[in-house]
């Protein structure tokens, strides 16, 4: 194989390539604070036993769990506008579909992570006389958070690499303008190498810091 | 004497076990009362009907004079708020002390009197630094649990009860969890306790220490209360089969012979 790399045409579409940077990174977070704070309210009511929490919100959990995020965002940008009188935009379509299966991931994590704590703690709680939320805010969370925060991150870094997913629907992420730029010049090979490699250098120190955490963790026992 | 604590025909039934088939005792106050009984016998669970750890199929608690609970139509209904204040006046010490892994030994103690009486800061920390001294821990105000030896921790996990300044401490099974050589110090503090006056429910199996501590102990089986007295009564002088036996099974445990006259 005699074929001669030319990242000149990529450095030309810096622009485009950066825009879609920056909108890959806005999803993302956007997908994660949402994702994380719902996530915690469908952890709580999936550990619940008051049916009229547990049922709905395992019902989602198991939904979101198991069908493809491709799906999902497929559905939220092509059928949920003709059966809801909303308009919808890629961004937003994009958004729900992510959002949703990071709230039902991390409402897994929560609802683990709570479990985990041994019931002398609630009992603790419960015989100073607290009520269930206050034991639930100033013991059980407190412990479990710490537990949690590795598992967290493994979700930040799968929810980095699904927003690739938002270009099917011409939301203009980084791979979607990728796709973009190697129509017009004829470039796949260096434009997609370039965007593995920008992935890689942003989820890598985080996969890194990950294990480090872990590593700590197992330390202190 | 005033009746701090009435229980009264108290029935707890898990499926379809009766633990606890209709107990009555009546704690007066800066009476120190042991619980005796074979592992099965319903002890912890009566301890545990007390604060509504478990909600008592039946029967009816009495703290204060206060009937806990609203009956109606022959059903009692019991609303949360209401039972957590009555756990804010009845401390629980746990056998495996349930101490808050992520505070220090003074925020433990503290945690009560904060989160749930609303004290200010000035009030949490003088009862911190009071009942942490009174256990004998307050050199260790800034450790943390797992920095503690077990006798310690459950010397810390009494003090976190005293800090609610409760009308009546439940003691279950506070020493079984710990290493032979540490259960003296716990029950060194308990017996502190109870020289001051404080009223106590303790469920142990040290039979020594309820000899010497308990004003009167109640010997439990099958969820009944087979026998109760004095603890000369009950230990020395038994009366009942079930008592004897569950003493003879007790053999290391040294009581003073019975006197022959």
């Amino acid at each position: 194989m005699d074929y001669l790399w030319d990242f000149q045409s990529i450095l030309n579409n810096k622009q485009l390539l950066l825009i879609g940077l920056q909108n890959t990174l806005i999803l993302a977070v956007v997908c994660l604070v949402l994702g994380l704070a719902f996530g915690a309210i469908v952890g709580i009511a999936r550990y619940s036993r008051n049916p009229i929490l547990y049922w709905p919100s395992t019902a989602f959990v198991e939904v979101f769990r198991n069908t493809p995020v491709l799906v999902q965002i497929m559905w939220f940008f092509f059928a949920f506008p003709i059966i809801s009188p909303f308009e919808i935009n890629a961004f937003t379509a994009a958004a729900l579909g992510l959002t949703l299966n990071t709230i039902a991931f991390s409402a897994e994590i929560y609802r683990a992570g709570i479990q985990s704590i041994h019931k002398g703690q609630w009992e603790a709680g419960k015989a100073l006389g607290m009520s269930y939320t206050q034991q639930m805010s100033r013991v059980i969370l407190p412990q479990s958070i710490r537990r949690m925060i590795p598992a967290f991150m493994n979700r930040a870094i799968e929810l980095m690499k699904m927003t690739s997913l938002a270009s099917v629907i011409a939301y203009g992420e980084l791979m979607y303008q990728a796709k973009v730029v190697s129509t017009i010049e004829f470039n796949p090979i260096e434009m997609y190498t370039t965007v593995a490699l920008i992935f890689f250098a942003i989820i890598f120190p985080f996969t890194l810091l990950v294990q480090r955490y872990e590593d700590k963790q197992r330390e202190k026992g | 004497m005033t009746t701090v604590l009435s229980i009264q025909n108290i029935h707890k039934i898990f499926g379809d076990l009766e633990v606890l088939k209709g107990i009555d005792v009546n704690v007066e106050k800066s009476e120190t009362i042991v619980i005796l009984g074979a592992s099965g016998s319903g002890k912890s669970t009566l301890l545990r009907c007390i604060n509504f750890m478990e909600v008592p199929t039946s029967g009816r608690i009495v703290l204060s004079g206060k009937t806990i609970g609203k009956e109606t139509a022959g059903k009692v209904i019991y609303n949360e708020a209401e039972l957590n204040a009555l756990r804010t006046r009845v401390g629980m010490v746990f056998q495996h002390f349930n101490l808050f892994p992520h505070m220090t030994v003074r925020e433990n103690v503290m945690e009560g009197p904060r989160t749930v009486l609303k004290c200010d800061k000035d009030e949490c920390g003088r009862r911190a630094s009071k009942y942490l001294d009174k256990v004998g821990l307050g050199w260790k105000s800034e450790a943390y649990p797992s920095q503690l030896s077990g006798g310690q921790q459950q010397r810390v996990a009494i003090a976190r009860a005293l800090a609610m300044e409760p009308d009546i401490m439940l003691f279950d099974e506070a020493t079984s969890a710990l290493d032979p050589e540490l259960v003296g110090e716990v029950l060194e503090t308990i017996k502190e306790l109870a020289d001051e006056g404080m009223t106590m429910l303790i469920v142990t199996h040290e039979l020594g220490f309820a000899y010497t501590v308990a004003d009167r102990v109640l010997f439990l089986s099958e969820g009944r209360i087979l026998e109760q007295g004095t603890p000369a009564e009950v230990l020395v002088y038994p009366k009942q089969d079930g008592t004897k036996n569950f003493l003879k099974g007790h053999g290391s445990f040294r009581l003073p012979e019975p006197k022959l006259d």
